[in-house]
């Protein structure tokens, strides 16, 4: 099947003398990434549940696939962090796997349900109870729901708006320089 | 050299702090090698136009962020490579003013520098400016009146930058085009060659590709090295060899996994505000006072977002285009210092982010606002904040990937900070609202940590003498913001190049 995402003019754009190679050889390496389909980080059941989660925060048109969750696995297998974290979160890797644990009790102790079987308004609801800190279930205590969720959706947003399908999407060009 | 060799100086860390010095004493005839922790980039080659490409010039080491305000760290707040956070700093070039350097005297709180303006911090601006190849307005509204202008005139005021021009004269706060460390025309560096003049592709903070922004590495770097100065790139340093009197002889480092050290006379410690200070507590050195790691400050930084009807490409142009300092010192206030007023453009992964973190949108309602990115345009402060005791950096129990323990570091703004923000708040949404924005937002953040390892005339209060030296070990310098007595109403990086020129002349 024809990869949708390679027929953009954004392609056209970054195959052109308006983009330096540097810049062309890092695109070009984020378009042909293949999706992550042994995690090496996050078990089957987790990084199928951490996928649901990433189409609930950022859903994506019909025939796009951008990877979110595989890149979230590669960072956390490869232990790259972003520099920081809050001093009440534990590491980044733990945090991730509390919170997939507490999604799942929230949604059982609403919808009497795993969060991977319930409708997507629901887990809209999960998530909503989540980053609002009134989600329910003894994962929570461990993790701060509220803050958490500010760190997920931040590096689910960052992976996405960093194609640069979507970047043309938004109307973005800047990764093509004015040569002088 | 060799290692075995004594050199006359070690210079560890290569930004704002370092760079500056290492060039002065090569150019002296030192025999000076400089550590850095980061790699040597050639910018050209390495440097893609893309955010996500550029994580690599972030201090990426996991740092621990406490307090009821938790400072953002890795692209912000810290930077690694050869010429340290200058490789992303938005080349935003303000001086400070005589009164920042006597909030105290001013106030009756906070700090006053032992520096005197004129004598001791305006003539290296005078040279900097002029090296640097600072683009700004004549006359610049602001300050004292300056002995030579800006050496080019200032570079194409953006999207952003007119709207804060619109909505300014509307409320009457004067505005100018900023000074900024990029170049309008081309320049000649010695060492280096010609540097391009800016194309305004508008990426400062993820690395300048063509020398048009005056960063340590196009700079600074390249003049010390003209000069004989050994830059040794991907080195760690980890602790100090001392002899019977104390003085430092030797600076142990890792490189390539190997265990090194340096010989050497004297060292200047450039590490940053966390770096330096945590270095120094891993080592149980020049802390007599009990002052290293404590007087953190950050700068309020609150920036307000919004959507235009017109499109003002957020990417494109000199980030800080447009400037106010008409809030240096506000009438009537009810906190101590002031702010300066910026206008600022945002690159779309940050942009995206910052939306994440400050309004906690997702789903469609995610997807809509970024639909409006290419009408988006920003305005923000940089803004005082004085010491307190509850502000401090100290080494935790968590170790990082080599074994060291995780800084951890404690920032909680005060009443001061949080009556300064409102003010802020209040007049940029004012600004925002005369230049016709809708859907605005605030974003709240503090920038640029400082003051962990401060300078005084009192061996009790502070850990450096005003020439940097240290209050403990004679040949120890310190370099960076870490010394700043107080935060300052102005970006740091043209004071801390300052400072560095001015310790090394002190020094010979």
């Amino acid at each position: 099947m024809e990869n949708p995402i390679l027929s953009g003019s954004v392609v056209d754009l970054i195959n052109s003398d308006r983009v330096t190679p540097a810049t062309r050889s890092a695109l070009l390496e984020r378009l042909n990434k293949p999706a992550v389909t042994n995690p090496q980080f996050f078990s089957e059941a987790e990084f199928i549940r951490l996928q649901l989660v990433c189409n609930q925060l950022v859903p994506q048109p019909k025939g796009d696939s951008i990877d979110i969750a595989g890149l979230i696995d590669d960072r956390l297998a490869n232990q790259k962090t972003d520099g920081w974290r809050y001093d009440d979160l534990p590491n980044d890797g733990d945090a991730y796997r509390l919170f997939l644990t507490g999604i799942n009790q929230t949604a059982e102790a609403l919808y009497d349900h795993s969060f991977d079987t319930i409708i997507a308004k629901q887990r809209e609801a999960v998530l909503l109870a989540a980053q609002q800190g009134e989600a329910t279930g003894p994962a929570w205590q461990m993790l701060p729901a509220d803050r958490f969720f500010g760190e997920l959706l931040a590096e689910v947003v960052e992976v996405y708006y960093s194609h640069p399908m979507v970047q043309e999407r938004i109307g973005y060009t800047g990764m093509a320089d004015l040569m002088v | 050299m060799t290692n075995n060799e004594i050199a006359d100086a070690v210079v560890i860390g290569t930004g704002a702090g370092g760079a500056p010095l290492l060039a002065r004493l090569a150019m002296a005839g030192l025999k000076v090698v400089a550590l850095e922790a980061g790699k040597f980039w050639k910018a050209t080659d390495d440097f893609a136009t893309d955010e996500r490409a550029q994580d690599f010039l972030f201090w990426n080491d996991e740092r621990l962020s406490a307090g009821n305000d938790p400072i953002a760290f890795g692209r912000n707040n810290s930077g690694t490579g050869v010429g340290g956070s200058t490789l992303h700093y938005t080349a935003y070039t303000p001086r400070l003013q005589p009164d920042d350097l006597r909030l105290r005297t001013d106030f009756g709180v906070g700090e006053d520098w032992p520096l005197g303006y004129h004598r001791d911090i305006e003539p290296y601006y005078d040279e900097l400016e002029q090296f640097l190849g600072v683009s700004g307005p004549a006359p610049y509204p602001w300050g004292p009146s300056r002995k030579k202008a800006y050496r080019y005139g200032p570079l194409p005021v953006n999207g952003a930058g007119r709207l804060m021009e619109k909505g300014c004269r509307e409320l009457g706060i004067h505005t100018s085009p900023a000074a900024n460390a990029a170049l309008s025309a081309p320049q000649f560096q010695e060492g280096f060659g010609w540097r391009s003049a800016c194309t305004n592709r508008g990426f400062c903070q993820a690395g300048c590709n063509n020398g048009a922004k005056a960063s340590m590495d196009v700079t600074f770097i390249p003049l010390a090295i003209q000069h004989g100065a050994e830059v040794r790139a991907e080195c760690f340093v980890t602790h100090f060899e001392r002899d019977s009197r104390g003085r430092i002889t030797a600076v142990v480092y890792q490189q390539n996994g190997q265990e090194k050290r340096q010989r050497c006379q004297n060292v200047f410690l450039c590490a940053g505000a966390v770096e330096t200070p945590r270095l120094l507590l891993m080592n149980d050195l020049a802390n007599s006072s009990g002052q290293v790691g404590r007087n953190l400050m950050a700068h309020t930084a609150l920036q307000i977002w919004g959507e235009f009807d017109e499109e003002t490409i957020p990417w494109r142009g000199i980030p800080g285009a447009v400037i106010s300092e008409d809030t240096h010192r506000p009438e009537d206030p009810d906190f101590v210092g002031g702010y300066l007023l910026q206008s600022i453009g945002v690159m779309p992964v940050t942009y995206a982010s910052q939306m994440a973190r400050g309004r906690g949108l997702w789903g469609p309602s995610l997807h809509d606002a970024m639909n409006r990115y290419r009408h988006v345009a920003g305005i923000n402060i940089l803004g005082d904040c004085l010491p307190y005791g509850h502000n401090y950096l100290e080494l935790s129990d968590e170790k990082d990937g080599r074994g060291f323990p995780k800084p951890r570091v404690h920032f909680s703004m005060g009443e001061n900070e949080e009556r300064l923000t409102s003010h802020a708040n209040q007049i940029m949404r004012a600004v925002w609202d005369a230049a016709g924005a809708k859907n605005v937002w605030a974003f709240p953040r503090n920038a640029h940590v400082i003051g962990t390892a401060r300078m005084g005339t009192d061996r009790e209060q502070a850990v450096v003498n005003p020439n940097g030296r240290s209050f403990d070990i004679p040949n120890l310098y310190i370099s960076d913001n870490s010394t700043f007595p107080s935060a300052l109403s102005v970006n740091p990086a043209l004071t801390i190049m300052a400072l560095s020129l001015r310790t090394a002349d002190q020094f010979l």
